[in-house]
């Protein structure tokens, strides 16, 4: 048994760290965010320059990692710095999800240009409400002579405004799970753009008898690969929340001490000092279920039940956290103008993704 | 005992749903549907304010004298849950059920004919100046300040959580006008008969939601009349004190926590569940409701036995007992609201929440509201007394130790 990081994974952390305290702190989040794309080119050439686009593939696709401790890594420093650049979608959705498609010619041309960052890409998954389960997908591929049409709509596509390149969930006449690789130019892709509550570029996208032919088709008989692609979101997102937690713990902790009210520091309130103590329990437990489940994966002996788990833990423990913070703010915590709050929102958004926290824990809990 | 109203009293119900059936505008029935928050939009809550007066109905729980409606408790409630059930937007309270009774109380002959029909008919809108960025729960420390000269004061300082002061044309406020004294001594309550002073600058804070609901208001050498004091100088803080039990009193607040019940059961009918079928029809999300709805009525009971005058309500716990339970209450109720809106709570979407946008709502107004009402909810716990303050004044009550 071993939870810590390798050498490499500690070194690519202390620069990661470093460029986003030095380029990525509150206010140059929100100027980010409040921008027309809501992303920063810059900063995105330089997650490149550091390898950050190719650390999340294994050495065979070009990459130089890809296990679950290098999302980790990642994934909680974007957590703790609010980071609203496409990695989540391009790379870790997308681009894994390319990653995990053999023998096919598209898919690796498109994963090199997400990893050269050339392109964007965007999964489109998730359909709105009680599709956490990938069986109640409803958009469907139909053949039609030689061509294949797509006809659905789907929700909350993150970078989905803007990405080149989508990939697509959808069922076939036959009842089984496909997975698709759709340019977004394609004619009858119509997409509903919009910011999300926790600052990210997101849309929904309908497609509308959508033409592809039958290189588009990445895979048919799909489920078992699709699952993975949702485990593999859930994870990344699980882990961000974790550095979300993180962070609004020691901002906690930071202004319970400063602070002050009637004389005296407000953390020497036994009212607060114990829901700070609570915060910790919280984030003891959330981050270890997180470095417990990492190791599963690489294991390999997770089971879809792992990642409920980890979603469950991360929903419950993180909102608790999460509100806990706004409150020891104060009024100061109820603004836009501290990262506390936003921290929440993001927190209230993974809850929302790929099942909440009700959905994973009545899976963790069935039988079998 | 009994829980029944009169035949009377139903007759009255009738009578208040005709008029809220066909009084208010499209408008301010839009207004009302997109309510995430005890404010309500302004223009049209304030042009509703205007319709009740001319009905005679805007101050339920004013005296008859001071153009009250005269009603009894159990009328006021009756009202007060059909505006709820058709998703009017809620007057604002502080004028009608904050300075407005302070002033009956408190205030000169003058100040009376002076400010009280303004906030009567809804011409006025009095914003709070009591936090400031070092005075929040610790309110008695407050440091902005009032200096006397000839018949005016000379303030100088900050306000902050001054809710709508962009709107406001109005305000009170507490100053310090004795640094030597202990806290509390040195307080004056103030009214300002404008905002627009000279020196008096208003910024509003964009809220968790988006919207600027609360504001911050600077003074720099802002001089007003005297004659805006409300009791003796430095006794402000028992004026204050006087004013906290209107702010906590006479307004019912089950009625709107029970509408939003509805709603959520009204949406689970046909929101699917993540397990398959409906949320309505999955056992566990059953189970999780029936939760909210046995505090809800627990709730409901509570708040029914005092405002009918129940001895529960002479308990000296009451105020902090009320505001725990009805905020944590509100709070329960977002937390559902989100969860059942799941994915389609995540889209922000400011411009589809005001009135007659020029975006229309990605989903239904259900979703478009489940996110900001979770979100200005969290703030409950902290306005009017923190929940932890509260609970400290709730625990001194009981003599434990």
């Amino acid at each position: 048994m071993d939870f810590t990081f390798t050498q490499e994974q500690e070194m690519l952390r202390d620069a990661a760290a470093r460029l986003l305290s030095q380029h990525y702190d509150f206010d140059q989040r929100q100027r980010i965010v409040g921008s027309s794309n809501g992303r920063s080119v810059e900063m995105w050439r330089q997650f490149q320059d550091m390898g950050l686009l190719i650390t999340a593939f294994a050495e065979d696709r070009g990459g130089f990692g890809g296990k679950a401790s290098d999302i980790l890594v990642i994934s909680e420093l974007l957590g703790q710095h609010l980071v609203v650049e496409p990695y989540l979608p391009s790379i870790l959705f997308a681009g894994r999800a390319l990653a995990r498609i053999t023998d096919h010619t598209g898919a690796s041309r498109w994963l090199d240009r997400l990893m050269e960052g050339s392109a964007l890409g965007a999964l489109a998954h998730e359909e709105g409400r009680g599709t956490a389960h990938i069986h109640a997908i409803a958009t469907t591929l139909s053949l039609d002579g030689d061509a294949y049409v797509l006809n659905g709509e789907k929700r909350l596509v993150l970078a989905g405004g803007d990405a080149d390149l989508l990939v697509v969930t959808a069922r076939t006449s036959g009842g089984a799970l496909a997975l698709l690789l759709v340019d977004a130019a394609q004619v009858g892709v119509t997409r509903d753009a919009y910011v999300t509550i926790d600052g990210r570029r997101a849309a929904n996208i309908r497609f509308d008898n959508v033409r592809l032919d039958a290189d588009a088709v990445a895979l048919n008989d799909a489920a078992g690969v699709i699952q993975d692609i949702v485990n593999d979101a859930i994870f990344a997102l699980s882990a961000e929340a974790v550095g979300s937690m993180g962070a609004l713990l020691a901002a906690s902790v930071e202004y319970a001490a400063t602070r002050k009210q009637f004389g005296v520091a407000i953390g020497s309130f036994q009212a607060l000092a114990h829901r700070l103590a609570d915060m910790k329990l919280a984030f003891a437990k959330a981050r270890s279920t997180l470095f417990y489940t990492a190791a599963i994966i690489e294991s390999e002996q997770a089971d879809t039940r792992t990642y409920s788990l980890l979603k469950a833990q991360v929903g419950r423990l993180g909102r608790a956290i999460a509100e806990s913070a706004v409150q020891i703010h104060g009024g100061v915590g109820t603004t836009d103008e501290v990262a506390v709050g936003h921290h929440l929102k993001r927190i209230m958004t993974v809850d929302a993704m790929f099942g909440s926290v009700d959905y994973h824990l009545r899976l963790v809990g069935a039988p079998g | 005992m009994n829980i029944d109203f009169s035949e009377e009293l139903e007759a009255f119900r009738r009578e208040v749903a005709d008029f809220l059936d066909t009084a208010p505008t499209p408008a301010i029935r839009e207004a009302g549907r997109k309510t995430t928050s005890v404010f309500a939009p302004f223009k049209e809550v304030m042009a509703w304010h205007r319709i009740l007066h001319a009905k005679g109905w805007s101050a339920p729980a004013w005296p008859v004298e001071y153009g009250g409606t005269g009603w009894s408790v159990e009328q006021r409630y009756i009202f007060a849950e059909e505006h709820w059930k058709r998703d009017l937007p809620p007057l604002l309270p502080n004028g009608l059920q904050m300075v407005g009774p302070l002033i009956m109380e408190l205030g000169t002959p003058e100040q009376k004919a002076l400010y009280l029909p303004g906030i009567l008919a809804g011409e006025d809108y009095w914003t709070q100046g009591y936090s400031e960025p070092n005075a929040g729960s610790d309110l008695a420390s407050l440091s902005c300040s009032a200096v006397a000269d000839g018949d005016d004061y000379i303030i100088n300082g900050q306000k902050i959580w001054t809710t709508l002061a962009h709107e406001a044309n109005r305000m009170f406020m507490l100053v310090r006008t004795n640094k030597e004294a202990k806290k509390q001594a040195g307080i004056t309550f103030l009214l300002l008969d404008r905002m627009d002073y000279p020196g008096m600058v208003v910024r509003p804070i964009i809220g968790l939601d988006g919207l600027p609901e609360q504001c911050e208001v600077f003074f720099d050498n802002v001089r007003v009349p005297q004659s805006g004091r409300v009791g003796a100088e430095n006794d402000g803080w028992s004026v204050a004190k006087q004013l906290l039990k209107h702010e906590r009193g006479g307004a019912a607040l089950s009625p709107m926590l029970r509408r939003k019940m509805a709603l959520i059961r009204q949406a689970v009918v046909d929101a699917p569940s993540p397990h398959g079928g409906t949320l309505a029809d999955d056992p566990i999300f059953q189970r999780d409701l029936g939760e909210v709805e046995a505090e809800l009525v627990s709730y409901e009971a509570f708040e029914r036995m005092i405002l009918t005058g129940h001895p529960i309500g002479n308990d000296p716990a009451m105020p902090s007992l009320n505001k725990i339970m009805s905020t944590e209450m509100t709070q329960l109720l977002g937390v559902m609201q989100a969860r059942v809106a799941g994915l389609g709570a995540v889209p922000q979407q400011v411009e589809a929440l005001t009135v007659d946008p020029a975006a229309e709502p990605l989903d239904d107004l259900f979703s478009l509201t489940a996110m900001p009402f979770y979100l200005n909810a969290r703030a409950t716990s902290i306005y009017a007394g923190t929940n932890e303050i509260q609970r400290d004044l709730l625990a001194r009550t009981l003599n434990a130790a």
